[in-house]
C-alpha cells in the first residue's frame, strides 16, 4: 500500500499542487526560460472572472454541454430500450455497430469527421445538397459557421457517447425482474407504461450514473471541438476547454491557464454537487 | 493508515518544494562561447542534437550537412523530425530544459516570441562568420532580429505567386502572363468569359487565405502593425490597411467563386480545385505545384505556369516571405558545435547544391538566388520574381499568439463574405491582436 | 438470460428503426474504411462514391512504410501496456483502501479524487512537464506511462470504489472467521468480485494511452520513442497538404487494436458498470 500510494500522490498531486501554486503566480512562457516569475495573489482570478470572454465560454459551455448530454442520453436510452425487441440477430448487428463507433479513437474519429464534412468534397455535403432540403451544401465549410460548426460537433460526440450509454443501460435492462414485467402485463398494463412505471424506475441509478459521466466528460470536451473549428468562426465556438487550451498552449500564459483550469473544475463541481453529495452518503453509510 | 497518510503528505511537500525550487533556478549557456566559429574543432565523441521540422529538409541536404560537420568536428549528429501540429508547446517546454536540442529549425515569423523570452541564444556576434559574405534575405533576416540582435539564422526561404493553368488560359486567348494590375483584371475576364460553369473561379482565393490578404494590404501602403516606441500596435484598421482589405474584398468577390468566401485552402485543398480545372489559377507556394500535378495525373508541367502577383502601385505586389531559419538554444550545453552545424547549413553549396538542386526551394540569400537563376525551370521563376518584392511579418513577441489563435484567417475570410465591412473587421481583428501584441 | 430477453417480441417497427440507426451509425465507420481502400487520385471526388472502386492496398502500404510507423507501434505498445497494468493495481489498492478501510478524511479525499477529474487536461500539463522534468522522468517510457496513470486514476478509483461498496461486508468477516488474513481476504474474496471494474478502467486507460497526442509528443525527445498519435499526425503537413486516403488507412490501423479490444470485453465492461451503478 504505502509504495503505491506514494508513487501515486508524487505522480497525480505534485503536479496539482505546482498548477494550483501556478494559479497565483504570472508564471508565462518567459519563467519557462528563466525561472523567473511573481506572486501576484488573486490577479489571475480577477482578472478571468472579469474577462467578458470567459462568461461567453462558459455559458457557451453549459449551453453545448446540456446539448451533448441530452442528445446522447436520449439515443442511447432509446436504442437500449429498441435492443429489448429485437430478434438475436438484429440484436448483434446492432451491438457490432455500436462498438465500432464506440471504439474508434476520438483522434481517428475527428479526422474521419473533417474528411466527411470538407467543404467540396465531403460527402456529407453531397448527401444534403441531393437531398435538396438545404439548398447546394457542396461548398459548405461547417467550421466557418457557428450553427454549423456546432451541429458537426455535436454529431460527432453524440456518435460517439451513444454506444457506451446504449450498452450500459441495455445492459442493466436485461436484470429488471421478469416477474415484475409479467406482474403488470397480466394487470392489462400497456407497453408504454410498462416502460415507464417498471423499467424506468429501475433504470433510474444507471441514467443518472450516464448522465453525470457525459457531464463530466462533455464539459471539458476539447480535441474534437479543436479538430473541427479551432474554436472558430471568431471563438464563437470556443468553450472553456478550448479557452484554456488557448490561454496555456498558444499564448503560454500559464498562470493564467491555471487559474482557469481551477474554475473551471470548481463549476463543474458546483454543478454536479447533488450527485457528489449523494454518493459520498451512500458510501458513508455502508 | 494514518501514518502512511503522514508519510505520503511529507513526501508531497518536499517534492513539491523542489519542483518549484527547480522552476526558479534559471540559467545561460551551461559552457563558455568561443570568440569566433573556429574551423574545425576535436569534439570526437560528442553528440549534437538538431531538431527538423517535418518536410523542411530533405534526407540528402541534412546528411550533405552532417557529414561535413563531422569532418570539421568529430562529433556526431543526432537529427530528430518533428511533427508540427503542437510544436510551440513543445519548444517552449523543451527550451526551457537543461538538456535542450542544440539547434531548432523554427518559422520565421516565430523567432521572436522565443527570442525577446531568451530562449535562444543572441548570435549578432557570429554574424559575419555565419553569413559567409553572403547578404541574407531582409524577410528572413528582419524578423529574426530582436531589438537588433540577431537571434535566428536563415535557412530556406518560401514565398506564394500565381500559378496558372497555362493550356486552359491559351484557350481562352490569353497567351501571355500578365505583368500589370490591369492586365491581370484583363486577362482573369478573358478567362472566366471562356469558362461560364457557376462554381468556376478564374482565380481561387479562399477567404481564409490571409497571406494574400496581407499583399493587398502592403500593396496598398497598410501595414498589419507597427512598432511606436517600442510598442507593437495593430493597425488594421489605419486607413491605407482598409483600403487594401477592401480591395481583397472586391478582388476576391470578383473573381473567385462565391462558395471559396469562408474557406481556408487546405480544406478544400486548393491545388485539387486548380487540378480538377474548376480553377484557372491560385496563389500558392512552391511546394503547390507538385501537389497540383500529384492532384491530377493528367496535368504535366507544362501545362503549368507562375508570375508573380502585379501590384496596383507597385510593379509586383509585395508577397510574405515565410521560410525557416535556425535558431541555437540558449542553454545549449555545446553552442560552439551548434555554431559550426549552422555554419555549414547555411553555407552558399549547401543552399544551391542541395536546398535548391536538391529541393528546389530558395536559397537564403541574394548571391545564391543568383547563381542558381540561370537553372530555374519556368514553373520556378515566378516564385523568384515576386521574392524580389518581399516583406516579413512583424518582429513581434506576441505575433505567435495572433496566427494561433486563427485571428487573420477570421479578419478576411469575415470581410469576403460580408459577415462584416472591413472597419467592423478591422476593429474587431485590432482589439484582439492588440492585446496579444502587447 | 435466455426467458428474460422472451418478454419482448421482435416487433418489425423496432427492428426497421434499427436497421435505419445502423446505417446512420456505421457510415462513418464504413466511409473511413472505404477511403482507406480508395487510390489517392481517386479520392477527392465531386460525386463521392459510394462503393470502393478499383480498391487497392497502395494507401495501407504508404501508411505502413510512413516514417516511424514500427517503432511507434513498438512504443505505443509498450506505454499502453504498462499504463493499464499499473492503473488497475494502484485503482485497485486506492479504491480497497477508500472503502474498506475507514480513516479520517475519507470523505474529503473522495471529493477530492472527483475535483481532480473535472480539471481540463490542458492546465496540468506544463506543470507536471516541470515536475517530471526534476525527477528525470522525461523522454522515457516511465515517464509517459506515469503520466497517463495519473490522468486516469482518479476515474478508476472513483469506478472501483463503487464495486467495493457493493460487496456485502458479510462476505468478508466470513472469510476472517475462516482464519484468511488481510491479505488472503483481498486477493482471494474482493479482487475477483471487483474484475468488472478491473475491466473498466482498464479500458479507459487504454483509450487514453492510446489516443493522447500532446503529451507523448512534449514529453518524449526522441523520435523513435513518440507513439502512434504522432505518427498519425505526419499524415497532415502545412507544406505538402493532406493525403486523405494515407491519412484513412492509418486511421483504420490506428483504431484496429481498439476495436479488437473493445470486441474482446464490451460484454462484460458494460454488465460491469451498469451493475456497480445498480449497486453502488
Amino acid at each position: 500500500m504505502a509504495p503505491a500510494g506514494i508513487v501515486l500522490a508524487a505522480v497525480t498531486l505534485i503536479p496539482l499542487l505546482v498548477m494550483v501554486y501556478m494559479a497565483f503566480t504570472d508564471y508565462n512562457q518567459r519563467s519557462l526560460f528563466t525561472g523567473e516569475y511573481s506572486f501576484v495573489g488573486f490577479a489571475q482570478f480577477t482578472g478571468i472572472l472579469t474577462d467578458p470572454e470567459f462568461w461567453a465560454s462558459f455559458v457557451r459551455t453549459i449551453v453545448f454541454t446540456a446539448a451533448l448530454v441530452i442528445g446522447s442520453v436520449v439515443i442511447g436510452v432509446g436504442m437500449s430500450h429498441l435492443m429489448t425487441r429485437l430478434s438475436t440477430t438484429m440484436r448483434t448487428v446492432t451491438t457490432i455497430v455500436l462498438v465500432f463507433a464506440w471504439a474508434m479513437p476520438n483522434v481517428a474519429a475527428s479526422l474521419v469527421w473533417n474528411w466527411m464534412f470538407q467543404p467540396g468534397y465531403g460527402v456529407m455535403n453531397w448527401i444534403l445538397t441531393q437531398l435538396r432540403i438545404f439548398g447546394d451544401m457542396t461548398n459548405t465549410d461547417w467550421g466557418a459557421d457557428t450553427g454549423l460548426a456546432f451541429i458537426a460537433i455535436w454529431l460527432l460526440v453524440v456518435w460517439q457517447a451513444v454506444p457506451f450509454i446504449a450498452l450500459t443501460i441495455y445492459a442493466a435492462e436485461t436484470q429488471v425482474g421478469s416477474e415484475y414485467i409479467e406482474a403488470a402485463r397480466l394487470d392489462g398494463a400497456s407497453e408504454a407504461s410498462i416502460y415507464r412505471l417498471v423499467t424506468l424506475p429501475f433504470l433510474q441509478p444507471t441514467i443518472l450514473l450516464v448522465t453525470i459521466l457525459s457531464v463530466i466528460w462533455d464539459f471539458n470536451v476539447f480535441n474534437q471541438i479543436w479538430l473541427v473549428s479551432k474554436g472558430g468562426p471568431d471563438g464563437s465556438t470556443s468553450t472553456l476547454g478550448v479557452f484554456t487550451y488557448i490561454t496555456a498552449f498558444v499564448g503560454l500564459d500559464i498562470g493564467a491557464g491555471a487559474a482557469l483550469a481551477l474554475i473551471t473544475a470548481l463549476l463543474l463541481g458546483a454543478i454536479t454537487s447533488v450527485y457528489i453529495r449523494n454518493l459520498i452518503r451512500s458510501g458513508e453509510d455502508l | 493508515m494514518r501514518k502512511i497518510n503522514r508519510v505520503t503528505a511529507f513526501a508531497l511537500a518536499g517534492a513539491a518544494t523542489l519542483a518549484l525550487a527547480g522552476c526558479s533556478t534559471g540559467g545561460g549557456a551551461s559552457s563558455s562561447l568561443p570568440d569566433g566559429i573556429p574551423d574545425s574543432v576535436d569534439a570526437k565523441g560528442e553528440t549534437l542534437t538538431v531538431w527538423v521540422m517535418q518536410d523542411d529538409y530533405s534526407e540528402a541536404t541534412l546528411d550533405a550537412i552532417n557529414e561535413e560537420f563531422t569532418e570539421r568536428t568529430g562529433a556526431e549528429v543526432d537529427v530528430q523530425m518533428q511533427p508540427w501540429d503542437g510544436i510551440s508547446t513543445k519548444l517552449s517546454t523543451a527550451l526551457g530544459t537543461s538538456t535542450p536540442p542544440d539547434v531548432v529549425d523554427i518559422g520565421n515569423t516565430q523567432v521572436a516570441g522565443y527570442a525577446t523570452n531568451g530562449a535562444l541564444l543572441d548570435v549578432t556576434d557570429y554574424r559575419e562568420d555565419l553569413a559567409q559574405g553572403q547578404t541574407w534575405l531582409g524577410g528572413l533576416e528582419e524578423p529574426a532580429t530582436v531589438d537588433g540582435s540577431l537571434y535566428g539564422i536563415p535557412g530556406f526561404a518560401g514565398n506564394r505567386a500565381v500559378i496558372y493553368n497555362k493550356t486552359m488560359w491559351a484557350e481562352a486567348g490569353v497567351t501571355e502572363a500578365p505583368t500589370t494590375w490591369d492586365e491581370l483584371t484583363a486577362a482573369l475576364d478573358t478567362v472566366a468569359a471562356a469558362n461560364p460553369a457557376e462554381d468556376f473561379s478564374p482565380l481561387y482565393l479562399p477567404g481564409q487565405h490571409w497571406y494574400v490578404g496581407l499583399q493587398f494590404m502592403w500593396d496598398h501602403g497598410g501595414e498589419i502593425a507597427t512598432q511606436e516606441d517600442g510598442e507593437w500596435v495593430s493597425t488594421a484598421g489605419s486607413d491605407a490597411s482598409l483600403k487594401g482589405i477592401e480591395a481583397w474584398k472586391e478582388f476576391q468577390n470578383t473573381y473567385s467563386a462565391e462558395s471559396s468566401r469562408t474557406v481556408s485552402a487546405d480544406k478544400p485543398e486548393q491545388e485539387q480545385i486548380l487540378a480538377d480545372g474548376k480553377a484557372g489559377a491560385i496563389i500558392a507556394s512552391n511546394g503547390s505545384v507538385t501537389a497540383t500535378l500529384n492532384a491530377n495525373p493528367e496535368l504535366t508541367e507544362a501545362d503549368l505556369g507562375t508570375f508573380a502577383l502585379p501590384g496596383q502601385n507597385e510593379e509586383t505586389q509585395p508577397v510574405m516571405l515565410g521560410g525557416s531559419v535556425w535558431g541555437i538554444a540558449a542553454k545549449s550545453a555545446n553552442p560552439e558545435l551548434a555554431l559550426i552545424w549552422t555554419q555549414i547549413a547555411v553555407n552558399p553549396d549547401i543552399q544551391t547544391e542541395y536546398v535548391f538542386g536538391d529541393q528546389g526551394l530558395m536559397p537564403n540569400s541574394e548571391e545564391s538566388i543568383e547563381a542558381v537563376e540561370g537553372d530555374l525551370s519556368e514553373v520556378k521563376a515566378g516564385f523568384f520574381q515576386a521574392a524580389l518584392n518581399s516583406r516579413a511579418t512583424p518582429a513581434a513577441p506576441g505575433w505567435t499568439e495572433v496566427e494561433g489563435a486563427n485571428l487573420l484567417q477570421n479578419l478576411f475570410s469575415t470581410v469576403a463574405s460580408g459577415a462584416a465591412t472591413p472597419e467592423e473587421a478591422a476593429a474587431a481583428y485590432d482589439a484582439k491582436a492588440g492585446e496579444a501584441l502587447k | 438470460m435466455s426467458t428474460r430477453r422472451r418478454l419482448h417480441r421482435p416487433s418489425p417497427v423496432a427492428t426497421t428503426i434499427a436497421l435505419i440507426f445502423c446505417v446512420v451509425w456505421a457510415f462513418p465507420t464504413y466511409w473511413m474504411v472505404k477511403s482507406a481502400f480508395t487510390p489517392r487520385k481517386d479520392a477527392l471526388t465531386t460525386t463521392p462514391s459510394f462503393l470502393p472502386l478499383n480498391p487497392t492496398l497502395a494507401n495501407f502500404e504508404t501508411a505502413i512504410f510512413q516514417a516511424g510507423f514500427f517503432d511507434n507501434l513498438r512504443s505505443s505498445v509498450i506505454v499502453v501496456t504498462g499504463a493499464v497494468v499499473f492503473a488497475v493495481l494502484l485503482g485497485l489498492f486506492a479504491a480497497a483502501a477508500l472503502s474498506r478501510f475507514r480513516f479520517r478524511g475519507r470523505r474529503q479525499i473522495l471529493v477530492l479524487i472527483l475535483l481532480i477529474q473535472m480539471i481540463p487536461g490542458a492546465a496540468t500539463l506544463i506543470p507536471q512537464y516541470l515536475v517530471f522534468n526534476q525527477a528525470g522522468l522525461l523522454g522515457t517510457y516511465t515517464g509517459l506511462i506515469l503520466a497517463y496513470i495519473s490522468s486516469t486514476l482518479p476515474f478508476s478509483i472513483w469506478m472501483m470504489r463503487s464495486f467495493f461498496l457493493a460487496l456485502p461486508a458479510e462476505l468478508e468477516e466470513a472469510a476472517q472467521l475462516d482464519g484468511a488474513s488481510t491479505w488472503q481476504v483481498l486477493t482471494r474474496i474482493l479482487f475477483p468480485l471487483v474484475l468488472p471494474g478491473m475491466i473498466a478502467t482498464s479500458v479507459f486507460t487504454f483509450i487514453n494511452a492510446w489516443n493522447d497526442y500532446l503529451i507523448a509528443y512534449t514529453f518524449m525527445k526522441d523520435q523513435s520513442m513518440y507513439t502512434l498519435p504522432v505518427w498519425l499526425a505526419s499524415f497532415s503537413s502545412p507544406l505538402t497538404g493532406t493525403d486523405v486516403s494515407g491519412q484513412m488507412a492509418a486511421s483504420v490501423l490506428f483504431s484496429l487494436p481498439v476495436v479488437v479490444f473493445f470486441v474482446i470485453l464490451q460484454r462484460k465492461l458494460v454488465v460491469g458498470m451498469s451493475a456497480g451503478a445498480v449497486k453502488g
